[in-house]
């Protein structure tokens, strides 16, 4: 909310600095979002008097002046047409700034003639749009004095940020209110006059719905002028960035902004009938005075005639009864509308409007007859004209919500050794009648303060009156430990898995947990992952994946040049939009040269098998120890379907994919590049808590141990696997390892042949191996390695 | 007799002229092989008898113990040469670039170790939550109800599914933890909770995906004195200064009461953002004193237990702490910004070692 210092002071009575009051501001929780000087911009603006004026002998447009500044007279060329003798002016120096354009004023010669400064138009000073002419001041300004001072120029734009519950500071009166409560001023008594009216309205008002609208007052006014605003008003509104309309408009405005009250004024002659609050109907529509139709539905609150709906309640008036130059009778409205409904309706309607940000708030609602008899008496002074009684539908609550606190509850609460005295002083100041009663303290709620309801709010009211920087700060170690673990497995798991992955050479990127639906149908099923208001079209779902966002940033890096790239996400990934169907997941992806940019031959691109190792050393990483681990190749659809395996842990759990990505996503993803990947199910990794920290037993062998190779002639599709494991299955025992070491395909070995090499360790627990041990296992492996594979051992 | 004189001169002489190991070794075949000239002298000393064979065989030993010792040194002097002719065309031009094998860690990832370490050394349990909440859970529970002002402030992406007919939403904050927390354990709770979070919101100082940490202690003592002295050993320790400076300013949440918001002190120097110097306030979190309706919501009794709630988001902790100015590049996924702000895998944040 907006407001100027000078305005503040008209509420406050103070003799603090004015950076005082602002530091209040912001100790109380009215958060001081800017303050700004706006008379520093006028600082060296002077107002003159023009002594002399002729025409300038070289130009027909400009004329040669002498002005009196004060402490001399100057000469300057002036090419405003309103210039006169004897006028009063706005005088720019030589060296003041222009506010417009940041134009220095420098002493020049035009078209011949010595011009010292200038005289300034509203539009050079920022003031207006007004560019025809110079500013004429009034007669009484002084010669030679600042013009930001005698114009009331001088002064302070305060913005402060209102949280949601301190409805009651939505005016300027409730500021002061509140800083008085804080000790830096005295709130000045406002004389409150009633209207006594001279006649019965005209138009009556009925209530259909008093859950929607409690209580509406109007107050006809018959015979009004209607003018622009007086120049104190204008300023006013002005002086918050408001553009003064017309008087009637203008004095709403100025008492909402003033006292929180938001009023609206109809044009009386184009009301048919009786005002009537109730709900629309669907299908209604209401033209409202920002110029848009809108389409109402049943439970929106209407202000209407016996013919049409006049304006939407507490949120905006309607087109139809606006009053404009012409108007002649007024009824002025000042009502309490619901804060739920208003909000709803406002919502729906997508409607932001001053008096909806207060109704949805709630409104003090004994302002309600104070802010009618204050507008219609501005009305009058301004307007002219005759007032009715003012009529009151509905009830406006007389009674005050109460509370009794204890003072140990406040205490135990804030930390903070507070006196029973000083909480009653406190909430005293804040309006509160706090009274002792008994071990409580009795308070009762004022009526503009709709966010209080119990104890905890009051001991808020007194901390931030007290000030936060008296809280204590008190050592949280000294209470006693609860947690036994910080981490739980799966936690750990994670960050172990990132920062190994990240140690093999990925970098960690985050991508959003949204993703692209036309490009993520690969992954998941996308029906079942929209998102109702997406930011984006390319960010219409949650991810089933968390491929695509990967491949998206890929596809961006190699747009930059980045021509070999190791990457990986840990995050989320969707099945659908229900909080339980999340799970963890991490993605690593290469593309391009193993070795980039080197100086080396080695130039050689990423492939399969170097993620493969990646995800075989990470789940190592993660589960060490004696485990299982199988390879298969039934990767998911989106893996090349020839180059990607799946990794089983323990024969049953499914813990990784590998592969290269399949080249029609790849393409999808305009991605010309292949792109190796891994994922890891890392949910699925198994999170047993240790149940010792020792390590099985370690048997070494201190007998000989001997290698034997084998190579094999075999057709192209026996797997590596069906070797080692014929091998070893041998002798469990005496063999110790089966490892491939050379693979290669020639012609000359047969079509679709190949040949594989394996070497084999061996080595008993118990005794050297003799040549006849060895000989007799070498052909056991054989055999068995021919019968699994149906190949033949090269000799 | 023959002239051993000579004999020493010759060997001597030959042996000074071998250049390379292959005719030193021919060297020594002609002199001290099986048919060399000494060893033959050798043999023929058995030909000679008495004083002869004695002083022949003296003179022959000495001899041949001389050439032995020549070899040996021309042996070591040729092989010192081939080692240094080996060095030297083994040189290599040492100042070819090597690259590095690691990758790297993510700010948003360290920012959330070095508050999990900090945290967790103050027994602070790290507890978590699904990034699609129930409406239930993100606001109701959390006292926002259905037309409360705060809800719009929140600007939140609604999903197709729904919970008591309610539509879900992808969480606005990390504060429905609290209530999943408080749901499945009893009192003392002391937990934070980071993970990421959605607003519909996306222009240069807001990103429709952030992350957050959440706070949250309840027990039968802890006020707002724990509150703050909580909050000013976490915030010391992670700006790594003990001159921090702090302000604790009335505000309002929901779910807490009294709310505060926390001002950290700091001054800037060119573009640098000092931490713990200066007179301007930076805001670095929200907090305060769980609201007794949030307890009641969970079945915790208010006039038993009370306790506190802070959030705050881990980018602002990053920017400020690292000198990340853009908050979006977060998520750029720019291979440049990961290695100029990324961490080393192998470093954990620590407080016995080091926290960044």
């Amino acid at each position: 909310m907006k407001f100027t210092y000078s305005w503040l002071k008209e509420h406050l009575e103070t003799k603090h600095q004015y950076n005082e009051v602002v530091d209040k501001l912001t100790a109380i929780g009215l958060e001081v979002e800017s303050a700004q000087d706006t008379g520093l911009a006028y600082k060296d603006f002077i107002v003159g008097q023009v002594l002399e004026e002729e025409k300038h002998p070289n130009a027909d447009k400009l004329k040669l002046c002498k002005v009196d500044i004060g402490r001399e007279k100057v000469d300057v060329v002036c090419g405003a047409p309103n210039v006169t003798k004897g006028m009063k002016v706005v005088y720019a120096p030589v060296g003041s700034i222009i506010p417009v354009n940041q134009m220095k004023i420098k002493a020049a010669k035009i078209r011949g003639a010595e011009s010292y400064g200038m005289m300034c138009s509203e539009y050079e000073l920022g003031i207006s749009n007004e560019h025809d002419g110079i500013i004429s001041l009034e007669e009484d300004a002084e010669v030679g004095s600042s013009f930001a001072d005698s114009s009331g120029m001088n002064d302070i734009l305060i913005e402060i940020g209102i949280t949601p519950n301190r409805q009651d500071c939505l005016g300027v009166l409730g500021v002061a209110r509140d800083l008085a409560a804080a000790g830096v001023g005295k709130l000045k008594n406002r004389e409150f006059k009633e209207e006594k009216g001279s006649f019965v309205s005209p138009i009556k008002i009925e209530i259909q719905d008093y859950d929607m609208c409690p209580a509406f007052a109007g107050s006809y006014i018959k015979n009004v002028k209607n003018v622009a605003s007086p120049d104190w008003l204008q300023k006013k509104l002005k002086s918050i960035g408001l553009r003064p309309i017309s008087a009637l408009v203008d004095i709403t405005n100025y008492v909402m902004f003033d006292q929180n009250r938001p009023l609206h004024v109809y044009d009386a002659d184009k009301v048919k009938g009786k005002i009537i609050v109730r709900s629309a109907q669907d299908g209604e529509s209401f033209k409202a005075l920002d110029e848009n139709t809108y389409n109402l539905k049943n439970g929106m609150c209407t202000i209407s005639d016996e013919e049409k709906v006049l304006g939407l309640g507490g949120i905006m008036g309607g087109e139809s009864t606006g009053c404009n130059l012409d108007t002649i009778n007024v009824l002025l409205e000042s009502a309490i509308f619901d804060n739920v409904n208003t909000a709803r309706t406002g919502r729906d309607l997508s409607i932001l409007s001053d008096a909806r940000y207060r109704f949805e708030r709630g409104i003090d609602p004994r302002s309600t007859l104070e802010g009618i008899h204050y507008a219609t008496q501005l009305i009058l002074e301004i307007c002219g004209g005759e007032c009715s009684e003012i009529v009151l539908s509905g009830k406006i609550s007389d009674s005050l919500n109460t509370i009794d606190i204890s003072c140990k509850n406040i205490v135990k609460r804030l930390g903070l050794d507070i006196t029973n005295d000083e909480i009653i002083l406190i909430l005293n100041s804040l309006g509160f009648g706090a009274k002792k009663n008994g071990e409580s303290i009795h308070c009762t709620i004022p009526s503009w303060r709709q966010d209080i309801h119990g104890e905890a709010d009051i001991s808020e009211e007194i901390i931030r009156i007290k000030g936060y920087e008296n809280i204590p700060t008190s050592n949280i170690r000294a209470i006693s430990k609860v947690n036994k673990h910080i981490l739980n497995s799966s936690q750990k798991t994670i960050s172990k898995a990132k920062h190994f992955i990240a140690s093999e050479g990925y970098n960690e990127f985050i991508t959003f947990s949204f993703s692209d639906s036309k490009k993520s149908n690969f992954f998941g099923e996308v029906e079942k992952l929209k998102i109702i208001n997406p930011i984006s079209e390319e960010l219409d779902i949650l991810r089933p994946s968390l491929i695509p966002n990967l491949l998206g940033s890929i596809k961006k890096n190699i747009a930059r040049g980045i021509d070999s790239l190791s990457i990986f996400e840990a995050g989320s990934q969707f099945s659908s939009t229900t909080p339980e169907d999340q799970i963890n997941s991490i993605c690593g992806m290469k593309y391009g040269l193993r070795n980039s940019k080197t100086w080396r031959n080695e130039k050689k691109e990423f492939d399969i098998f170097d993620v493969k190792n990646d995800l075989l050393n990470v789940i190592n990483h993660l589960v060490p120890g004696n485990k299982k681990i199988s390879i298969s190749d039934e990767a998911p659809s989106w893996y090349h379907p020839g180059r990607s395996g799946k990794i089983i842990l323990n024969k049953k759990i499914e813990i990784g994919y590998f592969g290269e990505l399949h080249p029609r996503i790849a393409n999808k993803f305009k991605i010309k590049t292949r792109v190796n990947l891994f994922e890891l199910m890392i949910d699925n990794v198994p999170l047993t808590e240790k149940k010792t920290t020792n390590k099985p037993q370690l048997i070494l062998s201190d007998f000989q141990s001997t290698t034997r190779d084998f190579a094999f002639i075999l057709d192209k599709d026996v797997k590596s696997s069906d070797l080692i494991k014929a091998a070893l299955n041998v002798d469990t025992k005496i063999i110790k390892s089966a490892e491939i070491f050379d693979l290669f395909e020639d012609k000359s070995l047969g079509n679709d042949k190949k040949s594989m090499a394996i070497k084999v360790i061996l080595q008993s627990d118990e005794k050297t191996l003799d040549e006849n041990d060895i000989n007799s296992l070498s052909s056991k492996i054989v055999e068995a390695i021919e019968k699994s594979t149906s190949g033949t051992v090269r000799s | 007799m023959v002239d051993f004189t000579k004999l020493e001169q010759e060997i001597t002489n030959s042996l000074s002229k071998v250049t390379d190991l292959e005719s030193l070794k021919e060297c020594r075949i002609k002199y001290l092989g099986k048919k060399g000239e000494i060893s033959l002298l050798m043999k023929e000393l058995a030909n000679l008898s008495g004083e002869d064979r004695k002083t022949q065989a003296e003179i022959l030993n000495t001899l041949k113990n001389k050439t032995l010792g020549l070899i040996e040194d021309k042996t070591e002097e040729l092989n010192d040469k081939n080692l240094n002719e080996k060095l030297s065309s083994e040189t290599l031009d040492v100042t070819l670039p090597v690259s590095s094998s690691l990758g790297s860690i993510h700010p948003i990832t360290q920012v959330i170790e070095e508050v999990v370490t900090i945290f967790g050394d103050l027994d602070f349990y790290v507890a978590e939550g699904p990034e699609v909440e129930t409406d239930y859970n993100n606001f109701t529970a959390l006292n926002t109800s259905e037309h409360h002002p705060a809800r719009q402030m929140h600007d939140t992406f609604y999903v197709e599914t729904q919970t008591d007919n309610m539509q879900n939403v992808l969480r606005t904050h990390t504060s429905p933890v609290q209530i999943r927390s408080m749901l499945e354990h009893k009192p003392p709770i002391r937990l934070i909770a980071p993970g990421k979070t959605f607003r519909c919101d996306n222009d240069q100082t807001h990103s429709p995906m952030f992350h957050q940490v959440e706070g949250l202690v309840i027990d039968q003592e802890s006020n707002m004195s724990h509150l703050k002295g909580c909050l000013e050993i976490f915030l010391k320790t992670f700006f790594e200064t003990d001159k921090l400076k702090m302000r604790f300013r009335p505000s309002h949440f929901p779910f807490t009461e009294p709310s505060a918001e926390v001002d950290i002190g700091y001054t800037k120097k060119g573009n640098q953002l000092i931490i713990g110097e200066g007179d301007d306030w930076l805001e670095i979190l929200g907090c305060g004193m769980v609201h007794p309706k949030v307890l009641q919501n969970v079945n915790i009794d208010p006039n038993s237990f009370q306790g506190y709630a802070f959030g705050m988001g881990i980018e602002r902790l990053a920017m400020l702490k690292y000198g990340i100015s853009d908050l979006r590049t977060f998520f750029e996924c720019d291979l440049r910004w990961n290695k100029h702000y990324g961490f080393s895998p192998l470093n954990f944040p620590s407080l016995i070692r080091d926290l960044s």
